[in-house]
This record gives C-alpha cells, sequence and structure tokens, in this order.
C-alpha cells in the first residue's frame, strides 16, 4: 500500500465524519440550519440576543458533547477491536470476547443497583474492565508471553471466551436481583447509552493517547500477523509488542465502555468493513478504524435519537441493527 | 558487545559453538561446533523429530541453545540488535498463518521490515525488490493475488520470496520444499544455487528430500536425534551408511550411469516394523 493511497482513504473518512457530526448537531427535536450551527459554535458576543441562545445552548451543552462522546467511543471500540483481531490472529476476536465489556458491565451494573453516583458508576465500570484484562492476562499469561513460534491464539481467545460467559451470568444474576425502579437504567447501560452523564473530553483523550501509543507500531503489527517466528525474525520484539497491543487494546476499550456502556459489533463490524474495501495494512486501518468507529457510533446515535423522538433508543441497539446486515452483505459479496 | 573469535574472520560466517540443544528430556545435539561459509548450501537431514528446526531456530538467534553458543560475523547472535541482525539472516518458518486476506506482493514486501525508515512506508526500492523476488521464483503472475486463494505450494514459494526479497546474505530454510511438486521444488533449488552465488551469501535448508540435497546442496548436516551429527560435503555425509544410521533404516545407493539415488532398501520379510520413517 502506498502512503498516499492511505491519505486519500484517511481525508474521505475524515470528510465523512465530519458531515456526520454536522448532521448530529443540527438534527433533533429542534431541527437547526446548518448556519445556526455555525453560528453557535462560533465563539459568542458576550450577552447577545436571547432567542440565539438557545440553539447555541443545544449545541454546545447536548448536541455536541453527545457527538464527541459518540465519535471517541466509537473510535476506541473500532481500535480495539482491529489491534485484538491482530493481537489473537483471529478475524472474531473483539472487546466483548476478551470479556473486557462484561467485566465493565458487570462492576457499572452492581455501582448502579447499589445506587452510586454516575461517577461511581463510571469508576465502576472502568476498574471493571482492568480487572476483567488482569483475569485473562493472569490466566492466559503463558500463552500470551511464551517466546516460541507457535499460534499463541486458540487458548487466550477460549479463556477470554469463558471468563465472557462468567460475566454474561453476572450480569443475569445482577439483572434479576435489582429493584424494578433501577433495572430501566441498567438495562439502558447495558446496550449501551450516550444519554448519561458520560464524559467526552475523558474518551477523546483516551483516544488521542491510544492512537498515539500504538500507530508508531504499526509497521510491526503487519509484520506480527505472519506469526510469531517470522516476526521475531524480521526484528520485532514480539512479546514486548504484544503486551503493548494488549494494554492498549484493554485501555481502549475500557474507556470506551466506561463512556458508553456497551456498544456492540462496532470492533467487529468497522475494522472487518475497511479491512474488506481497503485492506489489511495496519499502518492505514488503525488510523481509519478510528475515523470509521466514530462516525459509525455518531451515525448511530443521531439514528437512535430522532427515530423515534422525543423517545430515544438505546444506541446498542441501532449499531447492532444496522451493523449485522452490513457486515453479512460485505461478506458474503466478496468472492472466494 | 563484540567477541571476535579465533575462526578467519576475512570470509562472513555463521559458526556454532560446542552447541547442544535439548527437547524436554531429549538432547538432540551434543556439543556441536561447525562453522558454515559463504557461498555454501546447506541441507540439514534427519529423521521427524531429529532437531532441525529447533537448529535452525537456534541458528537464527531465536531460540537460545541448552548450551554453547551461535556467533555470526563473530559475534554471538544473542548479542546482536534485532533490526541489524534481520538484515544480516533471514528466517524462513516452517508454516505461515494467513489469516486475513492481503495481495501476494504486500506479503512479500512485509519482509522489507528491517530496510524501512521513517513512518514505515515502502518506497520504490523496497517494491523492485518484492517484484525481483517473485520474478526469481516464477511468482510474478500471482502478485495481484490474494494469499487466501493460494495453493500450499504456492504459499510456499510466496514465503520463500519473501525471505529472498529481506536482502539478507545468510537464508535458513525450515522446510521450504515441503508441499511443492517436483518440477517447483528444482526450479526453486535451482534459484537458490544461483542466488548464492553472490557475495557472502550462504544458504541453510532442512529437507527431506536426501536426493535432491545430494544433487543441490554443497553441503550436508546430517542429525540422528540422539546428539550426533555428520557435517561435510553433501556426497560425503548423505552416504548409504551414514543416513542408514541416522534413519535408522536400511537405505541403499542405486547408481546409473552419472546418475545416483538413495533409496531405502526392501524390508527384510521377517523384520520387525521399526519406529524410523524411512527417507521419503
Amino acid at each position: 500500500m502506498h502512503a498516499r493511497r492511505a491519505a486519500a482513504i484517511w481525508c474521505v473518512l475524515a470528510a465523512l465524519a465530519l458531515a456526520v457530526l454536522m448532521a448530529s448537531l443540527a438534527l433533533g427535536s429542534v431541527p437547526l440550519t446548518p448556519a445556526r450551527v455555525f453560528a453557535a459554535l462560533l465563539p459568542q458576543p458576550s450577552h447577545s440576543g436571547a432567542p440565539a441562545d438557545l440553539a447555541g445552548e443545544i449545541v454546545r451543552s447536548l448536541r455536541l458533547p453527545r457527538a464527541f462522546a459518540g465519535f471517541a467511543c466509537g473510535a476506541l471500540l473500532a481500535v480495539a477491536g482491529a489491534l485484538l483481531q491482530v493481537l489473537l490472529r483471529n478475524p472474531l476476536a473483539e472487546p466483548y470476547v476478551l470479556g473486557v465489556s462484561g467485566g465493565a458491565a458487570s462492576f457499572a451494573l452492581f455501582a448502579m443497583m447499589a445506587g452510586c453516583a454516575w461517577w461511581l458508576v463510571d469508576a465502576s465500570a472502568f476498574t471493571g474492565a482492568f480487572v476483567s484484562i488482569l483475569l485473562v492476562l493472569g490466566l492466559a499469561r503463558r500463552e500470551l508471553w511464551r517466546g516460541e513460534p507457535q499460534d499463541t491464539s486458540p487458548r487466550l481467545l477460549l479463556t477470554g471466551a469463558v471468563i465472557a460467559a462468567g460475566w454474561g451470568a453476572l450480569i443475569t444474576l445482577l439483572l434479576t436481583l435489582a429493584p424494578d425502579d433501577r433495572l430501566r437504567g441498567m438495562l439502558f447501560w447495558l446496550t449501551g447509552d450516550l444519554n448519561g452523564g458520560g464524559l467526552p473530553w475523558l474518551a477523546l483523550a483516551a483516544l488521542v493517547l491510544v492512537l498515539v501509543a500504538i500507530l508508531p507500531a504499526a509497521p510491526q503489527l503487519n509484520v506480527l500477523l505472519r506469526g510469531d517466528a517470522a516476526a521475531q525474525a524480521l526484528g520485532v520484539s514480539v512479546m514486548r509488542l504484544r503486551l503493548r497491543v494488549y494494554l492498549v487494546a484493554s485501555l481502549a476499550a475500557a474507556a470506551a465502555v466506561t463512556t458508553g456502556g456497551t456498544i456492540g459489533f462496532v470492533g467487529l463490524v468497522v475494522p472487518h468493513t475497511l479491512r474488506l474495501a481497503f485492506g489489511n495494512d495496519q499502518r492505514m486501518l488503525l488510523p481509519a478504524a478510528a475515523l470509521g468507529g466514530g462516525m459509525a457510533v455518531m451515525g448511530a446515535d443521531l439514528v437512535a435519537r430522532t427515530v423515534i423522538a422525543p423517545a430515544q433508543l438505546p444506541v446498542g441497539v441501532i449499531t447492532s441493527l444496522i451493523g449485522v446486515p452490513v457486515f453479512l452483505w460485505m461478506l458474503l459479496r466478496r468472492p472466494r | 558487545m563484540t567477541t571476535p573469535t579465533t575462526s578467519p574472520s576475512t570470509v562472513a560466517t555463521l559458526s556454532a559453538q560446542q552447541v547442544t540443544l535439548r527437547a524436554g528430556e531429549r538432547t538432540l545435539l551434543e556439543r556441536f561446533t561447525h562453522t558454515f561459509y559463504s557461498g555454501e548450501v546447506w541441507c540439514i537431514a534427519g529423521p521427524n523429530g531429529a532437531g532441525k528446526t529447533t537448529l535452525i531456530s537456534a541458528l537464527a538467534g531465536l531460540q537460545q541453545p541448552a548450551a554453547g553458543q551461535v556467533e555470526l560475523d563473530g559475534v554471538r547472535v544473542a548479542d546482536w540488535s534485532p533490526v541489524p541482525l534481520a538484515r544480516r539472516r533471514a528466517l524462513m518458518p516452517q508454516s505461515a498463518h494467513d489469516a486475513f486476506s492481503a495481495s501476494v506482493l504486500d506479503i512479500v514486501m512485509l519482509n522489507r521490515f528491517p530496510h524501512l525508515a521513517g513512518w514505515g512506508w515502502e518506497g520504490e526500492a523496497d517494491r523492485a525488490a518484492a517484484h525481483a523476488a517473485l520474478d526469481l521464483l516464477g511468482l510474478a503472475s500471482v502478485a495481484t493475488r490474494d494469499v487466501l486463494s493460494l495453493s500450499g505450494g504456492e504459499r510456499q514459494r510466496v514465503a520463500l520470496a519473501a525471505v529472498l526479497c529481506q536482502d539478507a546474505p545468510l537464508l535458513l530454510l525450515d522446510e521450504p520444499l515441503s508441499h511443492l511438486d517436483l518440477h517447483h521444488q528444482i526450479d526453486c533449488l535451482e534459484a537458490l544455487s544461483a542466488w548464492v552465488a553472490g557475495p557472502k551469501r550462504t544458504v541453510v535448508f532442512s529437507c527431506h528430500d536426501l536426493n535432491l540435497a545430494r544433487r543441490f546442496a554443497t553441503h550436508a548436516l546430517l542429525l540422528d536425534g540422539t546428539g550426533a551429527a555428520f557435517a561435510g560435503p553433501a556426497r560425503d555425509v548423505l552416504t548409504p551408511a551414514l543416513a542408514s544410521r541416522a534413519f535408522g533404516y536400511p537405505l541403499i545407493l542405486l547408481q546409473d550411469g552419472g546418475y545416483e539415488a538413495l533409496i531405502p532398501a526392501p524390508r527384510p520379510r521377517n523384520a520387525q516394523r521399526g519406529s524410523a520413517d524411512p527417507a521419503s
């Protein structure tokens, strides 16, 4: 792949993401013209007319943070999915498969059941994600670190899948025991919800951190796909790279789940769609996954809050409803 | 970090010094000392489980021998920095996994990794090296195909093209001929024989076909899997006597005019079925 082609792909995706962002700011229960959205985004002259302020308030304090939270969540999930697929050399890998989302959900639901404040729920989700990671890492450490030239994927993947199943059981248990008045909020959290007191700036900061930490390693990741022995022989420190990928992917997944709950299918569908369309060069794919994933969740959230407005759907339902057929179509259309 | 050896330093060499390899309790190779010089094509032969892959891995510096050390150009391979080492020697592992689709050209070009600079995008020189390697193995027509659509034999040749385009003077190839049909085996060995004529180049490959080894390798290293190793010119090592001993099955040398072939001897009627593989 040429660097020029990759840059062209990024530019197109960035333009599309920008268009979805504009739509997210303009559409909703109070539709706004693009001109008014721009006006609201520009620095306000102090104490301007009262009517303009309402639109400005809606854009600045409701729609913009929510769109940014959606973008950051989607970007983090897609990057985490792409990284785990490379790490495990398995196209089916995803944050859910390794139990990261399940751990976050279990801890968050427990906090919600106990009636904790939103920030404590978020902190619990983040803790849960990392507990889950440490659990998988601890149980499968021999597979992950062994420097032998063999495929370490199956056991790590199975470990993650079993841990995820365990979290699934715990989530069901918590939902069964939950008092009725909390159940609805818990279910919304579980399916992915950008409506809560999310912190878009923390998620965006996590996204920047994740990209800075992993993009320089993209050429090494390409080589890692050929197998540990081949990568080692080409001068890649395979174990260090694996640890770095695992930690970065985990941070990304934890930050995303904390911000938006469990938004499904983004980590699986977005990297695959981009891979089928443009190839599997990680140097191109990782930034593209960030842009594409961000765009996807931002768009899905736009649909979720407008389609049956003023009521809102959980964004996770939309991503799954759109993601499943798109993924099947992309997969089946391709001649083998 | 450099420890010059007493071996002749005028030629670029790979040398094993008192190398002992073990697999669990079993000793595969005991205190093996040998030097591989440039211009040589080495075949490592031996029964299954004799340690061919382990030895190649140790020579490549991927695996620490149980005792002894491997030196490349007079420096222990363990002391080489990874990237310069990757420019000095290339390793073709026994099997490569392709879980995702990619074009053959992109897969081959991955082996340019040690030569990449800056942001890690390939330049025209890298592209040219990949095309040259594909041409050398007659793979120019599959350059744009998806690796997942290739047959096992084509994939094997693509892996060989990949290590060739790595542009390292020492090639370590683990079973490069497996899955290949006869004429491709010969094409590949001819390509390697031509390639090794370049400056400072050495090829070490493991192989099950003793006759191809006798024909194309200049030297052979025969492992018996119990610690002993015989090294020397191919025709002096791959003899009926030594090969029979290493493989645990009698082999005979047929001669017809200028042609020779090592074949397994007919099994005596009352002989017990042995555990060792005959050379295939």
